[in-house]
């Protein structure tokens, strides 16, 4: 039997696409506050029935939070809790509910030029509150967002959205195993000008990556995304949307701005170690929004 | 025939690039295995092409392209149809 890698994500999430379509049913029929009332029994199935999840969130809460058990039992809750009013935000937000929410900026203005600029820039998230809740705000700029994005993921959300008749809301650039086509298209879709969103927490399989301490503790990082940022030559934008409260986000945006030359340090390890810093910084602020459910640290 | 000034600003470029001995680059060596290539140095290559051939190269280019003769050709072709500097 082949053994599952302990320290990366298989690419696959907990949840099917049935499960989804129920919360956007609920939300279409009895609205949000409903959608809400389910979740908080789901949260609470997911604690044994998602055994993996747990032990992760449970660790993260124990070893690297340094929180007493009770304390952890609670925040495995609400870890699962908040990820999935993320997905419920997310599911209205998309289906025409933005009103119903408040969004706050921290956008600097190096960073408001490079958006109203006609150059294409890489955004690196994370995993952490809800960043695709702000994937129409992008828009307001006339560019195209392309995420990347492992295939099994992409086909799972790609369920959901030809139930929902909104294929063509969501322009991914699929990773395979067998293809290095994605490299390519993140190049020409740069080249148009687009903006190209990855995640920079996730190892996924095969993937190289860097040991980098984290919160305290030593974790892999994936060096993929930051070696595409870092050869294409064009902006880096770091960018995370955090939940402050009911149906209330903060978008977060930090510019990457480049060591001096000749400091020796490799540009993606350069671009790798910024993006680590920031992230640290939101995680700390908002733990319970970090939704890395696998073995992370090292 | 392909110009051998320009087999050799392949050859160091590769091996500059990707830290490798230039005596193990010949023609029959093959690509991957000799430069230990993963699918982030091909992100290298990619660039790599662009910044010193002049043209831009697609997913489907470096199908069939095993060893250092067929990279030489590959290159040298696609110099001569868009006339690029060498």
């Amino acid at each position: 039997m082949k053994k599952e890698p302990q320290n990366e994500w298989s690419g696959k999430s907990r949840g099917g696409a049935s499960g989804y379509l129920i919360f956007v049913f609920i939300i279409r029929r009895a609205g949000l506050g409903a959608a809400y009332a389910l979740l908080s029994l789901v949260a609470l199935y997911f604690i044994p029935f998602a055994p993996r999840a747990t032990a992760s969130a449970w660790q993260f809460s124990r070893h690297i939070l340094k929180k007493g058990k009770f304390a952890s039992a609670l925040f495995v809750y609400r870890n699962f809790l908040n990820l999935g009013i993320s997905l419920i935000d997310k599911t209205a937000a998309s289906a025409g509910e933005d009103k119903k929410f408040t969004f706050e900026f921290d956008e600097p203005e190096n960073v408001s030029e490079i958006l109203a600029g006609n150059s294409g820039a890489v955004i690196i998230g994370a995993h952490f509150g809800n960043w695709e809740v702000g994937a129409p705000y992008f828009g307001k700029y006339g560019k195209k967002m392309r995420v990347v994005m492992m295939d099994a993921e992409y086909q799972s959300i790609k369920k959901v959205l030809q139930a929902q008749n909104r294929l063509d809301a969501f322009s991914p650039i699929p990773i395979t195993d067998d293809s290095f086509s994605h490299i390519f298209e993140i190049r020409d879709s740069l080249g148009r000008g687009e903006y190209v969103a990855m995640q920079g927490d996730r190892l996924t399989p095969n993937g190289k990556s860097s040991e980098i301490i984290f919160m305290g503790k030593p974790a892999l990082f994936p060096l993929g995304p930051f070696v595409l940022a870092a050869r294409f030559g064009y902006p880096v934008i770091f960018y995370f949307a955090v939940r402050k409260g009911l149906r209330k986000y903060r978008f977060h945006f930090s510019l990457y701005e480049p060591l001096k030359r000749d400091s020796g340090v490799k540009p993606e390890t350069d671009i790798l170690n910024a993006y680590t810093a920031y992230l640290e910084t939101v995680v700390a602020k908002s733990p319970e929004q970090w939704y890395n459910f696998y073995k992370f640290w090292l | 025939m392909i110009d051998a000034a320009l087999i050799d600003k392949i050859n160091n470029v590769l091996a500059e690039e990707f830290e490798v001995d230039i005596q193990k680059i010949t023609p029959e060596a093959p690509l991957m295995d000799t430069l230990d290539l993963d699918s982030l140095d091909l992100v290298d290559m990619v660039v790599l092409i662009e910044h010193n051939f002049g043209f831009t190269v697609v997913a489907k280019d470096f199908i069939g392209i095993k060893s250092f003769n067929d990279f030489y050709h590959f290159i040298n072709n696609r110099i001569n149809e868009k006339g690029a500097p060498k």
